[in-house]
Protein backbone atom coordinates (compact mmCIF):
# COMPACT_ATOMS: atom_id res chain seq x y z
CA UNK A 1 0.00 0.00 0.00
CA UNK A 2 1.13 3.58 -0.33
CA UNK A 3 0.45 4.92 2.87
CA UNK A 4 2.51 1.83 4.33
CA UNK A 5 5.91 3.66 3.78
CA UNK A 6 6.05 7.58 5.27
CA UNK A 7 8.31 8.60 3.05
CA UNK A 8 6.65 7.44 -0.09
CA UNK A 9 3.88 8.97 1.49
CA UNK A 10 5.61 12.41 1.24
CA UNK A 11 6.68 12.16 -2.32
CA UNK A 12 3.59 11.16 -3.38
CA UNK A 13 2.10 14.59 -1.82
CA UNK A 14 4.99 16.72 -3.10
CA UNK A 15 4.05 15.22 -6.26
CA UNK A 16 0.43 15.31 -5.91
CA UNK A 17 0.95 19.07 -4.77
CA UNK A 18 2.64 20.47 -7.76
CA UNK A 19 0.66 18.58 -9.83
CA UNK A 20 -2.48 20.32 -8.50
CA UNK A 21 -0.77 23.48 -9.11
CA UNK A 22 -0.38 22.73 -12.45
CA UNK A 23 -3.66 21.83 -13.11
CA UNK A 24 -4.96 25.34 -11.51
CA UNK A 25 -2.60 27.36 -13.71
CA UNK A 26 -3.95 25.20 -16.55
CA UNK A 27 -7.18 26.12 -15.52
CA UNK A 28 -6.75 30.05 -13.84
CA UNK A 29 -5.69 30.65 -17.64
CA UNK A 30 -9.01 31.12 -18.71
CA UNK A 31 -10.31 32.81 -15.68
CA UNK A 32 -8.19 35.96 -17.27
CA UNK A 33 -9.35 36.18 -20.45
CA UNK A 34 -12.43 38.49 -20.01
CA UNK A 35 -10.50 41.38 -20.75
CA UNK A 36 -8.89 40.81 -24.07
CA UNK A 37 -12.04 39.01 -24.95
CA UNK A 38 -14.07 41.94 -24.45
CA UNK A 39 -11.47 44.00 -26.66
CA UNK A 40 -11.57 41.07 -29.08
CA UNK A 41 -14.96 41.53 -29.71
CA UNK A 42 -15.21 45.29 -29.81
CA UNK A 43 -12.47 45.44 -32.53
CA UNK A 44 -14.77 42.99 -34.59
CA UNK A 45 -17.71 44.64 -34.29
CA UNK A 46 -16.16 47.65 -35.58
CA UNK A 47 -14.32 45.61 -38.48
CA UNK A 48 -17.89 44.32 -39.37
CA UNK A 49 -19.63 47.68 -39.34
CA UNK A 50 -16.76 48.98 -40.91
CA UNK A 51 -16.99 46.89 -43.89
CA UNK A 52 -20.49 47.00 -44.14
CA UNK A 53 -20.28 50.49 -43.99
CA UNK A 54 -18.01 50.66 -47.45
CA UNK A 55 -20.53 48.23 -49.33
CA UNK A 56 -19.55 44.64 -47.62
CA UNK A 57 -23.31 43.60 -48.07
CA UNK A 58 -23.27 44.46 -52.08
CA UNK A 59 -19.88 43.76 -53.27
CA UNK A 60 -18.90 40.41 -50.56
CA UNK A 61 -22.59 38.88 -49.05
CA UNK A 62 -20.92 35.76 -48.21
CA UNK A 63 -18.53 37.06 -46.14
CA UNK A 64 -20.65 39.82 -44.59
CA UNK A 65 -23.23 37.08 -43.48
CA UNK A 66 -20.00 34.25 -41.74
CA UNK A 67 -18.64 37.63 -40.28
CA UNK A 68 -22.12 38.76 -38.73
CA UNK A 69 -23.00 34.83 -37.64
CA UNK A 70 -19.25 35.03 -35.98
CA UNK A 71 -19.74 37.93 -34.29
CA UNK A 72 -22.62 36.86 -32.57
CA UNK A 73 -21.63 33.48 -31.68
CA UNK A 74 -18.75 35.91 -29.90
CA UNK A 75 -21.23 38.03 -28.43
CA UNK A 76 -23.18 34.43 -27.24
CA UNK A 77 -19.87 33.18 -25.82
CA UNK A 78 -19.28 36.23 -23.76
CA UNK A 79 -22.76 36.63 -22.13
CA UNK A 80 -22.01 32.83 -21.03
CA UNK A 81 -18.54 33.94 -19.63
CA UNK A 82 -17.09 31.91 -22.27
CA UNK A 83 -13.98 34.35 -22.87
CA UNK A 84 -11.85 31.61 -24.91
CA UNK A 85 -14.41 31.13 -27.64
CA UNK A 86 -15.61 34.97 -27.26
CA UNK A 87 -12.34 35.76 -28.65
CA UNK A 88 -11.77 33.02 -31.21
CA UNK A 89 -15.23 34.18 -32.88
CA UNK A 90 -14.19 37.38 -32.53
CA UNK A 91 -10.74 36.30 -33.85
CA UNK A 92 -12.94 35.13 -37.23
CA UNK A 93 -15.41 37.58 -37.49
CA UNK A 94 -13.08 40.37 -37.66
CA UNK A 95 -10.93 37.85 -40.17
CA UNK A 96 -14.37 37.65 -42.52
CA UNK A 97 -14.73 41.35 -42.00
CA UNK A 98 -11.40 42.15 -43.59
CA UNK A 99 -11.78 39.89 -46.66
CA UNK A 100 -14.93 41.73 -47.37
CA UNK A 101 -13.32 44.94 -47.08
CA UNK A 102 -10.51 43.53 -49.18
CA UNK A 103 -13.29 42.58 -51.93
CA UNK A 104 -15.16 45.53 -51.71
CA UNK A 105 -11.38 47.71 -52.27
CA UNK A 106 -10.45 45.31 -55.20
CA UNK A 107 -13.75 45.19 -56.97
CA UNK A 108 -14.51 48.84 -56.85
CA UNK A 109 -10.53 49.41 -57.91
CA UNK A 110 -10.84 46.29 -60.87
CA UNK A 111 -14.20 47.80 -61.80
CA UNK A 112 -12.37 51.49 -62.47
CA UNK A 113 -9.73 50.06 -64.35
CA UNK A 114 -11.98 48.28 -66.84
CA UNK A 115 -14.01 51.43 -66.73
CA UNK A 116 -10.79 53.52 -67.42
CA UNK A 117 -9.44 51.32 -69.90
CA UNK A 118 -12.46 51.39 -71.79
CA UNK A 119 -12.71 55.11 -71.88
CA UNK A 120 -9.23 55.06 -73.57
CA UNK A 121 -10.03 52.56 -75.92
CA UNK A 122 -12.79 54.50 -77.33
CA UNK A 123 -10.43 57.64 -77.42
CA UNK A 124 -8.01 55.71 -79.26
CA UNK A 125 -10.25 54.41 -81.44
CA UNK A 126 -11.73 58.06 -82.11
CA UNK A 127 -8.22 59.57 -82.45
CA UNK A 128 -7.24 57.00 -85.31
CA UNK A 129 -10.79 57.89 -86.78
CA UNK A 130 -9.52 60.99 -86.98
CA UNK A 131 -5.84 61.50 -87.64
CA UNK A 132 -7.03 58.62 -90.67
CA UNK A 133 -8.94 61.21 -92.70
CA UNK B 1 -6.86 13.78 2.21
CA UNK B 2 -7.73 10.31 2.22
CA UNK B 3 -6.85 7.55 -0.38
CA UNK B 4 -9.98 7.76 -2.19
CA UNK B 5 -10.15 11.77 -2.62
CA UNK B 6 -6.34 11.42 -3.32
CA UNK B 7 -6.79 8.95 -6.37
CA UNK B 8 -10.46 10.58 -7.52
CA UNK B 9 -7.99 13.62 -7.39
CA UNK B 10 -5.26 12.23 -9.68
CA UNK B 11 -8.37 10.90 -12.22
CA UNK B 12 -9.53 14.15 -12.76
CA UNK B 13 -6.52 15.95 -13.34
CA UNK B 14 -5.54 13.07 -15.88
CA UNK B 15 -8.85 13.14 -17.20
CA UNK B 16 -8.84 16.81 -17.84
CA UNK B 17 -5.45 16.77 -19.94
CA UNK B 18 -5.64 13.70 -21.68
CA UNK B 19 -7.98 15.45 -24.12
CA UNK B 20 -4.53 16.63 -25.97
CA UNK B 21 -2.90 13.31 -26.40
CA UNK B 22 -5.20 11.91 -28.82
CA UNK B 23 -5.31 15.10 -31.08
CA UNK B 24 -4.59 14.01 -34.42
CA UNK B 25 -1.88 15.84 -36.25
CA UNK B 26 -4.02 17.23 -39.43
CA UNK B 27 -7.97 17.96 -40.02
CA UNK B 28 -9.31 18.10 -43.02
CA UNK B 29 -9.61 22.03 -43.02
CA UNK B 30 -5.60 22.13 -42.79
CA UNK B 31 -5.43 20.61 -45.13
CA UNK B 32 -7.35 22.22 -47.88
CA UNK B 33 -5.83 25.78 -46.41
CA UNK B 34 -2.36 24.46 -47.00
CA UNK B 35 -3.24 23.83 -50.38
CA UNK B 36 -4.86 27.43 -50.60
CA UNK B 37 -1.12 28.37 -49.63
CA UNK B 38 0.47 26.60 -51.76
CA UNK B 39 -1.50 28.13 -54.55
CA UNK B 40 -0.44 31.86 -53.66
CA UNK B 41 2.85 31.05 -53.06
CA UNK B 42 3.53 29.46 -56.41
CA UNK B 43 2.13 33.08 -57.96
CA UNK B 44 5.73 35.28 -56.48
CA UNK B 45 3.17 38.40 -57.91
CA UNK B 46 0.96 38.21 -54.81
CA UNK B 47 4.02 38.42 -52.77
CA UNK B 48 4.92 40.83 -54.61
CA UNK B 49 2.34 43.49 -54.86
CA UNK B 50 0.25 42.49 -51.54
CA UNK B 51 3.46 41.93 -49.22
CA UNK B 52 2.30 42.64 -45.90
CA UNK B 53 -1.18 40.67 -46.67
CA UNK B 54 1.06 37.48 -47.62
CA UNK B 55 3.46 38.42 -44.43
CA UNK B 56 0.66 37.79 -42.64
CA UNK B 57 -0.96 35.03 -44.58
CA UNK B 58 2.66 33.19 -43.74
CA UNK B 59 2.85 34.18 -39.83
CA UNK B 60 -1.35 32.70 -39.97
CA UNK B 61 0.28 29.70 -41.81
CA UNK B 62 2.93 28.99 -39.19
CA UNK B 63 0.67 28.93 -36.45
CA UNK B 64 -2.02 26.79 -37.81
CA UNK B 65 1.06 24.37 -38.73
CA UNK B 66 2.80 24.61 -35.36
CA UNK B 67 -0.76 23.86 -33.70
CA UNK B 68 -0.41 20.46 -35.76
CA UNK B 69 3.31 19.59 -34.80
CA UNK B 70 2.38 19.87 -31.81
CA UNK B 71 -0.52 17.74 -31.45
CA UNK B 72 -2.73 20.50 -30.40
CA UNK B 73 -6.76 19.96 -30.05
CA UNK B 74 -8.68 19.42 -33.62
CA UNK B 75 -10.24 22.65 -32.62
CA UNK B 76 -7.65 24.73 -31.96
CA UNK B 77 -5.91 23.13 -35.10
CA UNK B 78 -9.23 24.19 -37.58
CA UNK B 79 -9.28 27.85 -35.34
CA UNK B 80 -6.20 28.55 -36.86
CA UNK B 81 -6.58 27.32 -40.50
CA UNK B 82 -9.75 28.49 -40.60
CA UNK B 83 -8.00 32.68 -39.90
CA UNK B 84 -4.88 31.52 -41.94
CA UNK B 85 -7.60 30.58 -45.02
CA UNK B 86 -9.17 34.16 -44.97
CA UNK B 87 -5.41 36.06 -44.88
CA UNK B 88 -5.02 33.62 -47.71
CA UNK B 89 -8.18 34.88 -49.36
CA UNK B 90 -7.30 38.99 -48.13
CA UNK B 91 -4.00 38.77 -50.08
CA UNK B 92 -5.34 37.35 -52.89
CA UNK B 93 -7.67 40.30 -53.02
CA UNK B 94 -5.31 43.01 -51.91
CA UNK B 95 -3.33 41.85 -54.91
CA UNK B 96 -6.39 42.10 -57.05
CA UNK B 97 -6.83 45.41 -55.85
CA UNK B 98 -3.45 46.73 -56.05
CA UNK B 99 -3.15 45.35 -59.49
CA UNK B 100 -6.39 46.94 -60.48
CA UNK B 101 -5.02 50.32 -59.24
CA UNK B 102 -1.72 49.71 -61.18
CA UNK B 103 -4.02 49.60 -64.12
CA UNK B 104 -5.41 52.46 -63.37
CA UNK B 105 -2.31 54.55 -63.09
CA UNK B 106 -1.30 53.26 -66.04
CA UNK B 107 -4.37 54.54 -67.79
CA UNK B 108 -3.36 57.90 -66.95
CA UNK B 109 0.19 57.27 -67.90
CA UNK B 110 -1.57 55.99 -71.23
CA UNK B 111 -4.11 58.49 -71.70
CA UNK B 112 -0.77 61.14 -71.41
CA UNK B 113 1.18 59.47 -73.85
CA UNK B 114 -1.99 59.10 -75.99
CA UNK B 115 -2.31 63.15 -76.22
CA UNK B 116 1.34 63.61 -76.91
CA UNK B 117 0.81 61.40 -79.76
CA UNK B 118 -2.18 63.43 -80.43
CA UNK B 119 -0.18 66.32 -80.37
CA UNK B 120 2.92 65.27 -82.55
CA UNK B 121 0.50 63.91 -84.90
CA UNK B 122 -1.01 67.19 -85.43
CA UNK B 123 2.64 69.23 -85.82
CA UNK B 124 3.70 66.25 -88.29
CA UNK B 125 0.00 67.05 -90.39
CA UNK B 126 1.05 70.72 -89.84
CA UNK B 127 4.39 69.94 -91.38
CA UNK B 128 3.08 68.79 -94.16
CA UNK B 129 0.89 71.25 -95.35
CA UNK B 130 3.57 73.65 -94.80
CA UNK B 131 6.04 71.29 -96.68
CA UNK B 132 3.22 71.02 -98.96
CA UNK B 133 3.02 75.16 -99.38
CA UNK B 134 6.93 75.32 -99.77
CA UNK B 135 6.70 72.66 -102.15
CA UNK B 136 3.86 74.62 -103.90
CA UNK B 137 5.92 77.95 -104.01
CA UNK B 138 8.96 76.25 -105.19
CA UNK B 139 7.21 74.70 -108.20
CA UNK B 140 5.52 78.29 -108.57
CA UNK B 141 9.38 79.61 -108.44
CA UNK B 142 10.72 77.13 -111.12
CA UNK B 143 7.71 77.61 -113.60
CA UNK B 144 8.38 81.76 -112.96
CA UNK B 145 11.98 81.43 -113.74
CA UNK B 146 11.70 79.36 -116.75
CA UNK B 147 9.05 81.50 -118.13
CA UNK B 148 11.54 84.25 -117.70
CA UNK B 149 14.36 82.55 -119.15
CA UNK B 150 12.01 81.75 -122.12
CA UNK B 151 11.12 85.27 -122.21
CA UNK B 152 15.07 86.19 -121.53
CA UNK B 153 15.95 83.36 -124.53
CA UNK B 154 13.60 84.86 -126.56
CA UNK B 155 14.81 88.24 -126.50
CA UNK B 156 18.29 86.85 -126.61
CA UNK B 157 17.21 85.72 -130.24
CA UNK B 158 15.82 88.83 -131.09
CA UNK B 159 18.80 90.76 -130.38
CA UNK B 160 19.87 91.40 -133.63
CA UNK B 161 16.59 92.65 -134.03
CA UNK B 162 17.36 95.61 -131.11
CA UNK B 163 14.23 93.91 -129.16
CA UNK B 164 13.52 95.77 -126.44
CA UNK B 165 11.87 94.40 -123.15
CA UNK B 166 9.68 96.18 -121.73
CA UNK B 167 6.80 97.01 -119.47
CA UNK B 168 4.28 95.49 -122.19
CA UNK B 169 6.77 92.71 -123.53
CA UNK B 170 9.58 92.70 -126.26
CA UNK B 171 9.11 95.06 -127.87
CA UNK B 172 10.86 95.20 -132.03
CA UNK B 173 10.95 98.90 -133.73
CA UNK B 174 11.06 99.31 -137.34
CA UNK B 175 12.57 102.53 -137.91
CA UNK B 176 11.73 104.98 -141.02
CA UNK B 177 14.44 103.84 -143.04
CA UNK B 178 13.40 100.29 -143.67
CA UNK B 179 10.68 101.81 -145.41
CA UNK B 180 10.84 102.72 -148.78
CA UNK B 181 10.64 106.79 -149.24
CA UNK B 182 7.54 107.75 -149.31
CA UNK B 183 6.32 104.38 -149.50
CA UNK B 184 4.07 102.09 -147.00
CA UNK B 185 6.28 98.75 -148.14
CA UNK B 186 9.39 97.61 -146.44
CA UNK B 187 12.57 98.29 -148.14
CA UNK B 188 15.36 95.05 -148.88
CA UNK B 189 16.88 95.84 -145.31
CA UNK B 190 13.24 96.32 -143.47
CA UNK B 191 12.84 92.63 -145.61
CA UNK B 192 15.85 91.29 -144.12
CA UNK B 193 14.93 92.63 -140.40
CA UNK B 194 11.40 91.07 -140.28
CA UNK B 195 12.99 87.64 -141.90
CA UNK B 196 14.89 87.19 -138.95
CA UNK B 197 11.40 87.98 -137.08
CA UNK B 198 9.47 85.54 -138.64
CA UNK B 199 12.36 82.75 -138.25
CA UNK B 200 11.94 83.73 -134.82
CA UNK B 201 8.45 82.92 -134.57
CA UNK B 202 8.31 80.00 -136.20
CA UNK B 203 10.47 78.60 -132.91
CA UNK B 204 7.69 80.27 -130.35
CA UNK B 205 4.62 79.47 -132.24
CA UNK B 206 2.91 80.64 -128.57
CA UNK B 207 3.96 84.16 -129.10
CA UNK B 208 1.40 86.55 -131.01
CA UNK B 209 1.88 89.80 -132.30
CA UNK B 210 0.50 93.60 -132.00
CA UNK B 211 1.66 95.75 -134.53
CA UNK B 212 1.40 99.39 -134.10
CA UNK B 213 1.87 101.92 -136.84
CA UNK B 214 3.35 105.68 -136.02
CA UNK B 215 3.91 108.92 -137.47
CA UNK B 216 5.28 112.28 -136.92
CA UNK B 217 3.15 115.36 -136.31
CA UNK B 218 3.56 116.79 -140.04
CA UNK B 219 0.50 116.91 -142.34
CA UNK B 220 -3.14 116.34 -141.07
CA UNK B 221 -3.86 113.92 -138.49
CA UNK B 222 -6.44 111.72 -140.54
CA UNK B 223 -3.69 111.44 -143.04
CA UNK B 224 -1.20 110.33 -140.70
CA UNK B 225 -3.70 107.41 -138.91
CA UNK B 226 -4.24 106.10 -142.29
CA UNK B 227 -0.58 106.40 -143.19
CA UNK B 228 0.08 104.38 -139.97
CA UNK B 229 -2.48 101.57 -140.67
CA UNK B 230 -1.07 101.01 -143.87
CA UNK B 231 2.44 100.77 -142.68
CA UNK B 232 1.59 98.47 -140.15
CA UNK B 233 -0.53 96.09 -142.69
CA UNK B 234 2.13 96.14 -144.92
CA UNK B 235 4.18 94.34 -141.99
CA UNK B 236 1.38 92.38 -141.16
CA UNK B 237 1.02 91.59 -144.56
CA UNK B 238 5.22 90.49 -145.20
CA UNK B 239 5.28 88.34 -142.16
CA UNK B 240 2.41 86.61 -143.32
CA UNK B 241 3.94 85.94 -146.84
CA UNK B 242 7.20 84.68 -144.50
CA UNK B 243 4.90 81.97 -142.78
CA UNK B 244 3.15 83.58 -139.86
CA UNK B 245 -0.21 82.74 -139.54
CA UNK B 246 -2.81 85.54 -139.80
CA UNK B 247 -4.63 84.66 -136.08
CA UNK B 248 -1.36 85.61 -134.46
CA UNK B 249 -1.68 89.30 -135.48
CA UNK B 250 -3.08 92.02 -135.00
CA UNK B 251 -2.55 95.68 -136.24
CA UNK B 252 -3.33 98.92 -135.05
CA UNK B 253 -2.51 102.57 -136.47
CA UNK B 254 -1.72 105.10 -133.69
CA UNK B 255 -0.63 108.03 -136.09
CA UNK B 256 0.86 110.95 -134.13
CA UNK B 257 -0.89 109.95 -131.30
CA UNK B 258 2.44 107.77 -129.53
CA UNK B 259 5.47 110.25 -130.31
CA UNK B 260 8.49 108.90 -128.56
CA UNK B 261 10.14 112.16 -129.11
CA UNK B 262 9.47 115.49 -130.09
CA UNK B 263 8.93 116.45 -133.75
CA UNK B 264 11.16 119.49 -133.06
CA UNK B 265 13.68 118.51 -135.60
CA UNK B 266 14.12 116.25 -138.71
CA UNK B 267 16.08 113.86 -136.61
CA UNK B 268 13.51 113.52 -134.20
CA UNK B 269 10.63 113.01 -136.75
CA UNK B 270 12.23 110.28 -138.43
CA UNK B 271 12.16 108.59 -135.12
CA UNK B 272 8.77 109.41 -134.57
CA UNK B 273 8.29 107.39 -138.29
CA UNK B 274 8.51 104.05 -136.97
CA UNK B 275 6.20 100.52 -136.47
CA UNK B 276 6.62 98.80 -133.43
CA UNK B 277 5.78 95.07 -132.99
CA UNK B 278 5.02 93.87 -129.54
CA UNK B 279 5.22 90.16 -128.78
CA UNK B 280 2.83 88.49 -126.39
CA UNK B 281 3.78 86.25 -123.56
CA UNK B 282 3.63 82.66 -124.16
CA UNK B 283 -0.33 83.08 -123.11
CA UNK B 284 -0.85 84.97 -125.90
CA UNK B 285 -1.31 88.12 -124.30
CA UNK B 286 -0.74 91.62 -124.97
CA UNK B 287 -0.91 94.86 -122.95
CA UNK B 288 -2.80 97.14 -125.25
CA UNK B 289 -2.11 100.83 -125.52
Amino acid sequence: MLTAHPQASNLLRLILASSFFAYIFTISACSNLQTPATADVAVSTSAVNGAAAVGGGEYAPAEMRSAREKLVQANTAMAAHDYQAASDYAAQAQADAKLAQTKVSSTKAQQAATALQEDIRVLREELNRVNNK
Amino acid sequence: MNKISMTQGVLLMVATLSACSTTPRSTTLLDSTRQQYQIVQNNPRIAQLAPIEMRQADDAMVLANNAASNNESREEIDKLAYLAGKKIDIAKEAAKQKNAENKIANAGKERDEMRLDQRTQEVKQEKNRADQAVYAAQVAQVNTQTAQQKVTALSVELADLKAKNTDRGIVITLGDLLFGTNDVRLNPDGMHELQKLATVLQVHQQQTLLIEGHTDSTGGSAYNLQLSERRANAVSSALQLMGVQRARITMHGYGEQFPVSDNSTAENRQMNRRVEIILSDDAGYIVNR
